[in-house]
């Protein structure tokens, strides 16, 4: 088994104007909070928020991509979102192998998004199974 | 814990992970009798049983398992 209980994995995610207009071309969520700049200030937010599920791109990304084993599957995952993520800010994650169970091939992280300001936005679990 | 003590515990695992509430296994319980202990459930129901009783199996263990009633031997040979 290639990947051991404590492992970290970091790396930067930028949330680009390409990502975000990727997204609302993709999904059409148009929701003012992510869209009115005007809407989401009066809401007290500094400014367009960007959609929560943008992170789960990433996370993405990062299973299918970044681990040194390719043959990799998602099989479960948690998120919460803590604070606001803005366009263009530049976020560290960081991952964790909390669980390596060897019997299936599934191992268990924990990671976190912070933003520039090292305020954790958004963390949770990912299970993945490792293909055969 | 007995034999008996352990299918209850494995039996509340199985529900809570294949969303099943009226799961109810017994020692011949096999995968062929319930519709979505798939291979993919599969994994997710040993990662449960494994962190449920604080053991770990390994890869030939489970490949030998026809039955509930075997996994449960085995989680007792552990010392659970």
């Amino acid at each position: 088994m290639i990947f051991k209980n404590g492992d970290s994995f970091d790396r930067k995610f930028l949330v680009t104007e390409t990502v975000y207009n990727g997204f609302i071309a993709t999904f059409k969520d148009t929701n003012p909070l992510h869209t009115d700049e005007a809407f989401a200030i009066a809401h007290g937010f500094e400014g367009r928020v960007m959609h929560g599920n943008i992170l789960n791109g990433f996370l993405s990304y990062f299973i299918g991509e970044c681990l040194p084993d390719k043959n990799v599957i998602i099989l479960s995952q948690e998120i919460q979102f803590k604070k606001p993520v803005y366009l263009h800010d530049e976020l560290l994650f960081n991952a964790q192998i909390t669980n390596v169970s060897e019997a299936v091939k599934a191992v268990e992280f924990k990671f976190t998004f912070k933003n520039p300001a090292g305020k954790v936005v958004s963390k949770g679990q990912i299970q993945i199974g490792l293909l055969a | 814990m007995d034999k008996s003590e352990a299918l209850q515990k494995v039996n509340a695992i199985f529900i809570d992970v294949l969303d099943d509430e009226d799961l109810v296994l017994d020692y011949t319980t096999s995968a062929d009798d319930v519709e979505d202990w798939d291979s993919l459930n599969h994994i997710q129901l040993v990662v449960a049983v494994e962190k449920a009783f604080k053991i770990r199996f390994t890869s030939q263990e489970i490949q030998s398992w026809n039955n509930v009633g075997e996994m449960l031997d085995c989680i007792l040979s552990k010392g659970a």
